[in-house]
């Protein structure tokens, strides 16, 4: 009796082990699978409508935690740096974010958050950023009136996504930096560091 | 008896299940792929120069097969990979299992290249993984293309040959989940020099 609850257990451990170590390597496949293959894009398509030295456009946009954020809840508290990102599910974005994963350290540092806008609604926000671990900063949908936050800072294509951007936003509420990249290419994360040391 | 029927048909179950999984995750070259030339620069950390064995100053560059081993395993990853993070605490326990391997058997070593990062990037993925192991930006993808990465996480083992050379002997797109397997399958791949 003994010996066959033994094999019983081996077998639902084995199971287990395999269950397991499939389902890892098939979300990997899955999520590069699900990913848009957009091609090669106008670099920028969008004329900015803010400066150096502006005050930042406020706003308040549904967060994927649930609830809203505005930029005003982070005056006189932290820096802010905004990653505005084209689009969910395309190669380039979902090679972006999941990088900020893991350099909070860096913003930390700076006493300084990380904000990342999308134009796409909060159930594609949620499902897209799954797969990214621990999404530690807010991931916030400026879906309705669609684009309207990208759209103030001069950040909206004309094909209705944001461009590829990063806004650097001091705790007095101005921008400090501004950063349009070339939509097909990450920006490189010593330009956050760069912009996180001219806050402070 | 109904224990052994259920054992049985588990068994019978997870054939197919295994047999696939093993085809994706191994993807193991068939025979010997010829190693391109890579080109990489000395590091500027000591202990990394030491393991290497390579010598110049931080800076110099230095070609894969200058690297002190009969096999090297190269991990392919990007720090804007969600799955090389994942993966990162499992790669450094695979470091320590070749460090702690018989002195008097092959010398296994391990370098990562950080497909499309800059040498910033690559040394933020080091620090957040206290990884030991040496690590070496790849931005234009210029090596991951030669060595037809195929995404990351992604390993490629080569074999030290008799011309002091090294040839491709494993490939793995994805992580290894299973490191002591992995390390045998690393360490008897290929046909021995």
């Amino acid at each position: 009796m003994l010996c066959k609850r033994l094999y019983a257990v081996i077998a639902c451990f084995l199971f287990m082990i395999l269950v397991s170590a499939t389902v890892g390597i098939t979300a990997e496949k899955n999520f590069r699978d699900s990913l848009y293959q957009s091609g090669r894009l106008k670099p920028t398509d969008s004329e900015l409508k803010v400066k150096v030295g502006d005050r930042a456009p406020a706003f308040s946009l549904p967060s994927m935690k649930g609830g809203a954020v505005s930029l005003a809840q982070f005056a006189g508290k932290k820096n802010v740096v905004i990653s505005f990102v084209p689009a969910a599910w395309t190669p380039v974005c979902s090679d972006q974010w999941p990088g900020y994963v893991i350099t909070r350290d860096l913003f930390d540092q700076f006493n300084a958050t990380l904000i990342g806008i999308t134009v796409d609604n909060i159930p594609t926000l949620y499902a897209w950023t799954r797969q990214m671990g621990n999404v530690w900063f807010e991931v916030l949908s400026d879906f309705w009136p669609h684009g309207d936050v990208a759209d103030q800072y001069g950040l909206l294509r004309s094909d209705g996504t944001s461009e590829r951007a990063l806004i650097f936003i001091d705790m007095d509420g101005f921008i400090r930096g501004i950063h349009v990249s070339d939509i097909n290419v990450r920006p490189p994360l010593e330009l956050i560091m760069e912009g996180l040391k001219n806050m402070n | 008896m109904r224990y052994v029927f259920c054992f049985l048909l588990f068994a019978i179950l997870l054939f197919p299940l295994f047999f696939s999984f093993s085809a994706f995750a191994t993807g193991v070259a068939a025979g010997q792929d010829e190693m391109p030339r890579l080109e990489l620069t000395i590091p500027d950390i000591p202990e990394h120069q030491d393991y290497l064995g390579v010598q110049g100053s931080p800076g110099d560059s230095f070609t894969v097969e200058d690297i002190d081993a009969d096999i090297l395993l190269i991990e392919l990853f990007s720090m804007y990979c969600p799955f090389c993070q994942e993966e990162a605490p499992y790669v450094n326990e695979l470091y320590e299992m070749m460090q702690a391997l018989p002195a008097d058997g092959p010398r296994v070593k391990i370098i990562g290249l950080g497909a499309g990062n800059s040498a910033f990037e690559v040394d933020h993925f080091r620090s957040t993984y206290d990884v030991e192991f040496p690590l070496f930006p790849d931005k234009d993808l210029s090596m991951y293309k030669a060595l037809s990465g195929a995404g990351t996480p992604g390993f490629i083992g080569v074999k030290k040959t008799a011309e002091d050379g090294f040839v491709i002997v494993l490939r793995q797109s994805g992580g290894f989940h299973d490191k002591k397997s992995f390390l045998e399958q690393l360490l008897t791949s290929g046909a021995k020099e």
